[in-house]
């Protein structure tokens, strides 16, 4: 399952000077899978599934436009931000908005500091909040499941946790290369802003370390 | 000295949310259904009779309780989605309903007579007279405190009566009398106890005025924020306003009750549970609050005294205080 | 044509100066146009004793005037010394008590005895558990709408009133805000709410007028008046309406009130009598209760 804001996916964005429209293919597949596994997610949106939500990663020259309806969710990548097209804007940087899809981090404590930014309909905001912590999405293993025949020792190596850093920059490395180099050329400055988001998500998955017990 | 042992009591706004509570140590998981019969009824959360059923499973195979909050005051007329959530709370044998309003109270001692009832802080019983009406009438087990008692008050209540009490310790604090507060739907429509829903999303709004963000709910002004400033949710009680020429948090601070401290002095005044706020919040609050009360907890167990908590950036504004459970606070 | 429907002037709410309490109520004895007075402190016990000495003149005064005379009691009871003042209150024979809190109306249970809007009493189920208890008249909460008033008039099996003019009374609290206002606790208030006989107003940070306070208690900025929709409240069957005394004239208050209710235009318009207080009727057409909404 890959959540759409998969920190792989966010950071091959970054990197590369994609047309929106190439990342669309691997997006929707993301989204299905995350609306296969998570179902409740879009349950819980309740009457709002209908909204269009802005997610705009400050540090990133993406936006998405999600729309959690359960029936045909929809979640589109966009060079420009089209504040207009949404209901809501969620605005942050790319690792607060990776907290709060953990739910690692408490949404009211990030919601009400000023690191994040909202507009609009505050009750579609509040409601993918809610049903975003309420869906346990698992990041690692998401990532991990990812790697089909790397999934098995990677999952061994998750448990010793001290190899997670490594791991996720390794594994950042391998799906950036499987999503994206096909279609683009390599340059050195770019793997260097490469560099710059692995330890990014090395540190947050350094802080992720005392995170609960494997769901049976 | 061997202390009375201290039921905690925590708050679960999903399955997730419930299972880390349960894994955290929680004695009791208290939750509410999906809809204005329960007091949090906030887009996104809560539970359906699925995911009660299985929320019931995964804490009685742990050990833990489950108590449905049905605490808000039917709708004259439409009984009906109030009296269907206390069927449903029997029928998956949650282990006790939470209860505010005096005709649901009604019914449910009538109906499920074998269904254990406490009573909700929304009731707002503060004496032992009021007490004395809930225990008679419907044989409660339990009054949850409304937060304006003192812990001396709250001893000496608790001589006065034969039953069990449940004290807030953590979370959220209404400076109202809960349950008589009309705060919330004289400015935007929706009120807690016909709702469940206090200073709603729906009517929030934030606008960017470049030198200050600004917070409002329905029409008001609740709050404004220098560049540099944390924000805050408009809660009501908890903006700023002018009064008498002076600008001030003059209902409270944006602050959280925090009573860590506190516990052995409740379990002296005879408190038999402690309640933790927040079904509105994430599991990570949830894991990381009822983990340190359970700490907490065990300590006074022991008779040691509970360690330091460091809740902070859980709090509302960073701010803590023992509300009203101290007389210098009035 | 002079129509069955009665009024009741609520307690002042407010701390007045004992004097000015003592000679409001004479001049309601002797001109207002209302069928009850319900009078007592029902924010905060400190008051009492400032006006308890002058109760008993009052009440002959009313009475002797063909009112109704009904005591009111305390909305939030904590203390022992709080509950001592109720039970002292229900404990006397020979006068209607107002309950405002559950506890009041257990002490009342069994004998006849009305129940103030402080009480929660949102549902049918609820005001039958009342009237079964002995309660024989309800004044309802602020928050009810006109739809909810019409399916509660149905077979209520007791008198419903309806709070029909005074600003709102939104909120209670352990903590005093009057106090809290002038930097001042509680225990040491200086009884600075008696500077603010119509409560002291609150204002947003954008400087539009809100909320009210009153030591204790929180009220609306805005007058709460039914004036326009008393006609459709009797249709229901509600025939019992509330003023609550504010620092303007109450009995031309009530004059007008009287008038509309008996089919007549007011002997005085409303805006003029209520003296810059704004007017709102929110909660009883479903709305914000700080509203106002046009008659149709």
């Amino acid at each position: 399952m890959t959540p759409p804001f998969s920190p792989v996916l966010l950071a091959g964005m970054a990197l590369y000077p994609v047309p929106a429209a190439m990342l669309q293919p691997a997006l929707s597949a993301a989204l299905l899978i995350i609306h296969r596994s998570h179902p409740d997610v879009f349950e819980r949106m309740g009457e709002f599934t209908g909204s269009v939500i802005l997610i705009d990663p400050i540090d990133l020259p993406y936006a998405f436009l999600l729309t959690p309806d359960g029936r045909a969710p929809k979640l589109v990548a966009a060079r420009n931000h089209p504040t207009n097209e949404a209901d809501a804007v969620i605005r942050g940087p790319l690792l607060s908005l990776l907290d709060m899809l953990e739910g690692r981090l408490d949404g009211d404590a990030m919601f009400f500091s000023r690191k994040l930014e909202i507009e609009g309909d505050t009750e579609v905001v509040v409601a993918l909040r809610n049903a975003v912590d309420g869906a346990e999405i698992d990041l690692t293993a998401d990532i991990l499941s990812l790697f089909g025949p790397f999934a098995g020792p990677a999952r061994v190596a998750v448990k010793t946790a001290n190899h997670v850093a490594s791991l996720a920059s390794r594994d950042l490395q391998t799906l950036a290369d499987a999503l994206l180099a096909p279609s683009m050329a390599r340059h050195d400055a770019h793997d260097a802003r490469l560099r710059k988001i692995s330890d990014k998500l090395g540190d947050m998955d350094k802080r992720t370390r005392k995170r609960r017990p494997e769901k049976s | 000295m061997t202390c009375p042992s201290l039921e905690l009591v925590c708050p679960a706004g999903t399955p997730a949310a419930l299972r880390s509570a349960v894994d955290a140590g929680a004695d009791c998981v208290y939750l509410g259904f999906r809809d204005e019969t329960n007091a949090r009824n906030f887009p996104g959360l809560n539970f359906n009779n699925r995911e009660l059923a299985e929320g019931l499973d995964y804490a009685h195979q742990r050990g833990a309780k489950v108590l449905v909050a049905i605490n808000t005051y039917p709708e004259a007329g439409n009984p009906g989605p109030w009296y269907r959530a206390v069927d449903t709370a029997a029928a998956l044998e949650a282990d006790a309903v939470i209860l505010a309003d005096i005709g649901l109270l009604d019914y449910a001692t009538t109906t499920h007579p074998g269904l254990r009832r406490h009573l909700s802080v929304q009731a707002s019983a503060s004496n032992p007279e009021a007490i004395r009406f809930y225990v008679e009438n419907f044989d409660v087990k339990r009054v949850v405190l409304p937060r304006v008692l003192t812990v001396a008050e709250i001893a000496a209540l608790n001589k006065q009566i034969k039953v069990e009490t449940e004290v807030f310790v953590f979370g959220g604090l209404c400076v109202m009398a809960e349950g008589r507060c009309a705060l919330s739907s004289y400015a935007t429509g929706i009120s807690p106890n016909k709702n469940g829903a206090c200073s709603p999303a729906s009517h929030v709004h934030y606008e960017d005025e470049g030198d200050r963000l600004v917070s409002k709910l329905g029409d008001f002004t609740i709050n404004a924020f220098d560049t540099n400033e944390p924000a805050g949710y408009p809660t009501l009680c908890k903006g700023r306003f002018m009064a008498g020429g002076k600008t001030s948090y003059l209902f409270e601070e944006p602050t959280s009750l925090s009573l860590g401290t506190m516990l052995p002095e409740l379990a002296e005044a005879g408190v038999t549970a402690l309640k933790i706020e927040g079904r509105q919040r994430g599991r990570a609050y949830v894991a990381a609050v009822v983990q340190a009360f359970r700490q907490a907890v065990d300590a006074v167990h022991a008779g040691q005294t509970p360690p330091l908590m460091n809740l902070e950036n859980f709090s509302e504004g960073q701010q803590e205080t023992t509300g009203v459970y101290e007389k210098t606070w009035r | 044509m002079t129509s069955k429907a009665k009024l009741t002037l609520g307690p002042v709410l407010f701390n007045w100066p004992p004097e000015k309490w003592r000679d409001f109520y004479f001049r309601i004895a002797d001109e207002a146009a209302v069928d009850c007075v319900t009078l007592g402190e029902v924010v905060c016990s400190k008051r009492l004793p400032f006006f308890e000495p002058l109760m008993a003149n009052v009440i002959e005064r009313l009475q002797g005037a063909g009112k109704e005379v009904v005591l009111s009691t305390l909305a939030l009871i904590m203390s022992k010394r709080e509950m001592d003042i109720v039970r002292d209150i229900t404990a006397m024979n020979g006068l209607l008590v107002e309950a405002n809190d559950v506890s009041t109306a257990t002490l009342l249970a069994g004998r006849p005895h009305t129940i103030g809007p402080f009480i929660n009493i949102y549902n049918e189920g609820t005001l039958a558990f009342f009237a079964k208890k002995g309660a024989t008249r309800v004044c309802l909460p602020v928050e009810l709408s006109g739809k909810t008033l019409s399916v509660l008039s149905k077979n209520a099996g007791l008198e419903l009133e309806v709070l029909a003019f005074g600003r709102l009374p939104l909120a209670v609290s352990a903590r005093c805000y009057h106090a809290r206002a002038h930097s001042l606790s509680k225990d040491n208030c200086q009884y600075v709410c008696t500077d603010d006989p119509d409560g002291m107003d609150l204002d947003t940070l954008d400087g539009e007028a809100f909320l009210a306070l009153n030591g204790t208690q929180t009220l609306s900025y805005s007058c709460n008046n039914l004036i326009e929709e008393l006609a459709e409240m009797q249709q229901m069957g509600i025939n019992r309406f509330r003023l609550s005394p504010h620092d303007i004239d109450m009995v031309g208050l009530a004059g007008a009130f009287r008038d509309v209710l008996d089919g007549k235009s007011p002997g005085q318009e409303l805006e003029e009598l209520a003296e810059g207080l704004i007017f709102s009727n929110g909660y009883y057409h479903d709305v914000e209760g700080g509203r106002r909404v046009a008659a149709e």
